[in-house]
């Protein structure tokens, strides 16, 4: 009982002082609703996972807190502000996307794509300035790619490229980073480079959320996750709380016993079969 | 892997320009940087251009030297020199650099903009339309507007059929450039029935915008195109750090505080002015917009979006066409707009066929 009421304290607490999240959301494809009604917030300086089967409305979500899908309804708030009212070079200097889809310039050097997260903190009359410079070295330093700023992009391992992606959104110095299935593509050792790359963002403050697919890899690399099926949050919490049996069954269709890690704690899927729901 | 905490360098320290670039700092709120590469490349195109421009005045039946065209530019020289170049081969020239020019940038901002080689404003069916619409003032059928200001509103409307009956599916993808091959054909079909209903006479004065030339064109339609081109370059400038940023998917773009739909009319404005002024100019010579931005690319190595190069190169393409079919079959002058097409059309199969090539950009 009072652990209950003590979890609800920190939960509501959390929410005041989130700094992005959603009301009443609603976004729609067409005519289609992908997400209806739904209220979210990313608990602040935490990393967030959301999971949940193949369209089930996570990309929208993540699309749609970064402005980048405009709602049908409802409001994004960014700081307590509806983040579709904000100049969006301002909302681009406290929040960065790193979308899945990642076109970029031909022939373009990791260095100069890092300097295109610069963008939002530049303008016509100043164009480079003492910031840039160490906001950019900063970023390479975290993303351990110093030794590769001249390198070109296309000549990159998928792990490689995929960090040169984030360094470019930490040159962007914004207290908020949202991920697309930052680890899709990528074999297990870049994975886990790009999951021990976010968590050391989050020690230093900043607030992540990012779409990821594989649980295992969900709950030990983040703190709070939101489970999504069929465009609703179905539960949410940390990972030890969240994550049960019945929950994969009910997001998946997938019978599993869970274990935990004999090192960190966090939960491992075993005997996995698929059932129907 | 991280987490050395950086020792900060003094604030007042000035920063050092990433490599390839000059910075160019005038005070604390105005730092410039200037890439080097596109200097020197754009140094080189202004020297070859002004080299072509020396040579297009003094070639011809009465040929003048170098050292004669520069005194005439400079206000000496003898009166029949004078004459020559002034007022017979200066307004040509004019009319060769601006359109060109035009054509080459518009090509390069659409292409940029669909994010596809072939998307030039030629292929999608606004020169076609301009040139309806230019004609149709001329063939006097009812409306008398000046051929430019016709042809601005052809091409507005071929770039406003285009996009909608693409549907929203935005400038991505290649159903706006179908719906425009369309609009392209249907104008030209428009352009040869208004030319069928009129007298020869009339006909043959509207015949230059049908085939592209630059000769004995409107000076007042020149000196519109000038300012109209010298406002898109400006234009160019001032927006060239959004438009380095189409290269990318819209989210990213979103993502980097952009406006991307601000971007795509800002760049389709710029597209629809320079074509139509440059239509209402010289006809349809549309193949420079998809020549001259190659050319601009292949010099800066395919990086970055080369706008200032590609009005330089198409200047140039345009008024070494000009020259050659003034010249190759002297006295018979052959319209750029063919000379053109003649180098124009194997490069389009040529991109096409080619094994490496892409279509995107």
């Amino acid at each position: 009982m009072t652990a209950t009421s003590l979890q609800f304290k920190q939960t509501s607490e959390i929410n005041n002082l989130a700094r992005l999240g959603a009301e009443r959301l609603t976004l729609k494809h067409g005519k289609t609703s992908i997400i209806e009604n739904l209220d979210v917030s990313l608990p602040e300086g935490k990393v967030t996972a959301i999971v949940g089967p193949n369209g089930c409305g996570k990309s929208t979500l993540l699309n749609g807190l970064s402005r980048v899908h405009s709602p049908s309804s409802g409001v994004v708030l960014l700081d307590g502000k509806d983040i579709h009212s904000l100049p969006s070079k301002e909302v681009a200097r406290r929040l960065a996307l790193l979308p899945q889809d990642t076109l970029a310039p031909d022939g373009i050097t990791i260095e100069e794509l890092i300097r295109f997260g610069r963008h939002p903190h530049q303008s016509l009359l100043k164009q480079w300035a003492m910031d840039d410079q160490q906001a950019i070295n900063y970023a390479l330093n975290a993303a351990d790619l110093e030794g590769l700023k001249n390198r070109l992009l296309d000549t990159l391992s998928g792990g490689q490229r995929q960090r040169a992606w984030i360094a470019m959104s930490i040159a962007q110095e914004t207290p908020l980073l949202l991920l697309d299935e930052p680890t899709s593509a990528l074999d297990l050792g870049h994975q886990i480079e790009v999951f021990e790359l976010i968590r050391n963002l989050s020690r230093q403050g900043k607030t992540l959320a990012m779409v990821v697919h594989d649980l295992p890899s969900a709950c030990r690399y983040s703190d709070h996750i939101i489970a999504m099926k069929k465009g609703e949050i179905i539960t949410q919490g940390s990972p030890k709380e969240v994550m049960t049996k019945e929950l994969v069954r009910e997001l998946y269709g997938v019978e599993c016993d869970l274990i935990p890690d004999p090192m960190t704690g966090s939960p491992i899927l075993i005997n996995m079969k698929r059932v129907r729901n | 892997m991280m987490n050395q905490s950086l020792s900060l360098p003094n604030n007042e320290e000035n920063p050092t320009a990433p490599s390839g670039h000059s910075l160019l700092s005038l005070g604390r709120h105005l730092t410039l940087l200037i890439e080097k590469q596109a200097v020197i490349r754009n140094t080189w195109l202004l020297i070859l251009l002004s080299v072509a421009c020396i040579a297009t005045l003094g070639i011809g039946t009465m040929p003048i030297s170098p050292k004669d065209v520069i005194a005439v530019l400079f206000g000496h020289g003898n009166p029949m020199s004078q004459f020559i170049v002034q007022d017979l081969r200066l307004p040509r020239l004019l009319a060769a650099l601006f359109t060109g020019a035009a054509f080459s940038l518009a090509g390069c901002l659409m292409q940029t903009m669909a994010r596809n080689r072939l998307a030039t404003p030629g292929i999608i069916g606004i020169d076609n339309a301009a040139m309806a619409f230019a004609v149709s003032s001329v063939v006097g059928m009812g409306v008398s507007l000046a051929p430019s200001a016709m042809a601005l509103a052809g091409a507005a409307t071929a770039t406003a059929l285009a996009f909608g009956l693409a549907g929203g599916s935005g400038t991505r993808g290649y159903r706006f450039i179908v719906a425009g091959i369309g609009i392209g054909a249907i104008a030209g079909a428009v352009t040869q029935l208004l030319l069928s209903q009129v007298s020869i006479d009339v006909a043959n004065s509207a015949y230059p915008w049908t085939v592209g030339s630059l000769s004995a064109r409107d000076p007042m339609m020149v000196k519109v195109l000038g300012i109209g081109l010298g406002i898109c370059l400006v234009a160019c400038l001032f927006l060239a750090s959004q438009f380095a940023l189409m290269p990318f998917s819209d989210q990213v773009i979103t993502g980097l505080g952009a406006n991307i739909k601000h971007i795509r009319i800002t760049a389709l404005v710029l597209c629809i002015t320079l074509t139509g002024l440059a239509v209402a100019v010289a006809g349809p010579v549309g193949l420079v917009a998809l020549v001259g931005p190659e050319i601009a690319r292949v010099l800066a190595r395919y990086r970055g979006i080369p706008l200032i190069s590609s009005a330089l190169t198409g200047a140039l393409v345009m008024i070494l066409a000009d020259l050659f079919g003034r010249t190759i079959l002297s006295p018979i002058e052959l319209p750029v707009g063919i000379v053109t097409a003649v180098i124009g059309g194997p490069y389009l199969i040529w991109i096409l066929v080619r094994r490496t090539s892409r279509t995107s950009l």
